[in-house]
């Protein structure tokens, strides 16, 4: 069954076509990382899927209760403490005050935040901390999908790693299903059950490829594997190390 | 582990209190400037002579003496209740045009002439204005104060809406706010940075515009006790009813604004370096 359906999505930002024909789904307890160029829309699809942009034409099925999303730069409130962004989400959904602790501290917990670092203010906390809390954040709302925009792209090498085990513990053991936009293939070969690829010129996804085994079970030697065979040998990613800045004009 | 969104009461309460120390420690600054104004006062007044500025110390006597005296405790509640509430009006309306055009560029490039205009009418025309159509009344001194102090308070808020950071917008919405929601939660908190100092200088302007509209529309207050004055030749009474107008702004603004302001930006005094906080 599918968690989340995208039949003939199309999207334009002000008359500019950025997405054509996009086919995309996302089974149950699945996670699906797209890839592509930069540029090509892969964060426009990830915002049309989730209901935040309007899409031109097509259908998108949600099969999920709850969403939740994680994006490339934290995102947090300035002005409330680790804590208080962590329990935002929680707000919003108007979650009685008592329970907002309780599910607070559980949050932080799988985000392996300390509870020392809840009463500070991002300006306080490192990089890594801060994608911590906006993991915190997304688990708290108890989602069954989540979004990840490139949520790593921004930190260092083996901080990544870190987040990346996070997320397979987090999400790929804990059965929740997902869409993870990257255009790291390695990321994507570590975290997802399969990698979908996106057209330069957001004219489709050109197609998708299992990923051997379940996520946190790939040894480091597979997953290189993999991602050499597949820039060497399939045509499929053969353009998604592309970059031309000047498309986007 | 305990579940705790927050430190215990009592951590808060040190918390609290460390603040207000550190704000009246932060007040020996102020008064050291104090003083040395009124050092450069005496020593105007030892060059001119009192007919022309009186000593600070002669001054405060006035202050003193007028502090005895019931009718004048009524003049300065009289100036202070047209200026709040003259602050209160321009704030209110002020910080809802600038949200409105805040979210709304067209609004914005409507208002922005119309903000220039008024900007360059002199508050004295809008006395004069007032004068004929309200008279000397409270209605005089707000509608100047309304007038004076509309354009900063509305720019204020409109700039705090306008760069307001749309990456939290998209997460909020990402999380399920509508529209509304995220105003609340993120939109109307991330004014507060141009806000503020806009709102403080509205409130300077409130003060200083009560008491030249009472002056001139001869409306009773500090203005119409600063006009008896001058008939009189009174320096001492005059500048201790300065005095007063200026201590009440300070009152206000330390016991309205700054508290405020510092619960709200907290989060700030957090990313400064210990020793910029002393
Ligand atoms: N709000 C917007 N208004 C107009 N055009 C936009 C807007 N957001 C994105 N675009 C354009 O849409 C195209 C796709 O952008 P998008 O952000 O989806 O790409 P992306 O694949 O996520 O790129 P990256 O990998 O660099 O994040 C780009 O050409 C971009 O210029
Ligand atoms: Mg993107």
């Amino acid at each position: 069954m599918n968690v989340l359906a995208l039949h003939s999505v199309e999207h334009a930002y002000l008359g500019r076509s950025v997405l054509k024909g996009i086919e995309l789904s996302v089974g149950t307890s699945e996670i699906v990382a797209l890839v592509g160029p930069s540029g090509c829309g892969k964060s426009t699809l990830a915002q049309v899927a989730a209901g935040l942009l309007e899409p031109k034409s097509g259908r998108i099925e949600r099969q999920y209760r709850r969403h939740a999303m994680i994006f490339q730069d934290p995102s947090l409130l300035p002005w409330a403490t680790a804590a208080g962004n962590i329990a935002f989400g929680l707000r919003l959904a108007r979650l009685p005050r008592r329970q907002r602790a309780a599910r607070v501290a559980e949050a932080a917990a799988l985000a392996e935040l300390e509870p020392g670092d809840l009463g500070k203010y991002p300006v306080e906390l490192s990089g890594g901390m801060r994608q911590r809390v906006a993991i915190a954040r997304a688990l708290a709302v108890r989602p069954d999908f989540i979004y990840f925009d490139e949520p790593f792209t921004a930190l260092d090498v083996a901080l990544r790693r870190r987040m990346q085990d996070l997320v397979i513990a987090t999400c790929a053991d804990a059965g929740l299903a997902g869409l993870f936009i990257t255009h790291d293939l390695h990321e994507a070969a570590r975290i997802a059950h399969r990698v979908a690829v996106l057209d330069t010129y957001g004219a489709g996804v050109l197609g998708d490829r299992p990923l051997p085994g379940r996520p946190g079970s790939r040894s480091e030697a597979q997953v290189q594997d993999w991602v050499g065979a597949a820039l060497s040998r399939d045509p499929l990613f053969r353009h998604i190390h592309d970059v031309d800045e000047r498309q986007i004009a | 582990m305990t579940a705790r969104l927050k430190p215990p009461l009592a951590t808060r309460l040190a918390e609290r209190a460390g603040r207000v120390l550190e704000f009246l420690w932060s007040g020996w600054a102020g008064l050291a400037a104090l003083f040395l104004l009124a050092a450069v006062w005496q020593a105007g007044h030892e060059a001119y002579g009192p007919f022309i500025l009186t000593s600070p110390q002669a001054t405060v006597a006035a202050v003193w003496q007028l502090a005895g005296d019931s009718s004048a405790w009524a003049v300065a509640g009289l100036t202070l209740q047209r200026a709040l509430t003259g602050f209160v009006l321009v704030g209110g309306i002020g910080v809802s045009l600038g949200l409105v055009a805040g979210y709304s560029p067209a609004t914005m490039r409507l208002a922005q002439p119309l903000i220039t205009v008024l900007m360059g009418v002199p508050p004295i025309a809008w006395i004069v204005l007032a004068m004929i159509w309200f008279g000397g009344s409270d209605a005089t001194v707000r509608t100047v104060i309304l007038v004076s102090a509309l354009p900063v308070v509305f720019l204020g808020a409109a700039q705090g809406i306008a760069t307001r950071d749309r990456g939290l917008d998209r997460m909020a919405q990402a999380f399920g706010a509508g529209p509304l929601r995220r105003f609340l939660t993120v939109g109307l908190r991330q004014t507060t940075t141009t806000l503020f100092p806009a709102l403080v200088l509205a409130l300077g302007t409130a003060f200083k515009v009560a008491v030249m509209a009472e002056l001139l529309a001869n409306a009773g207050g500090i203005g119409g006790a600063l006009a008896d004055a001058r008939i009189n030749l009174d320096i001492a009474t005059a500048l201790a009813w300065v005095l007063i107008a200026v201590v009440l702004l300070i009152a206000v603004e330390y016991t309205l604004v700054h508290p405020v302001k510092g619960e709200i930006d907290r989060w700030r005094r957090a990313a400064q370096p210990w020793g910029v906080k002393r």
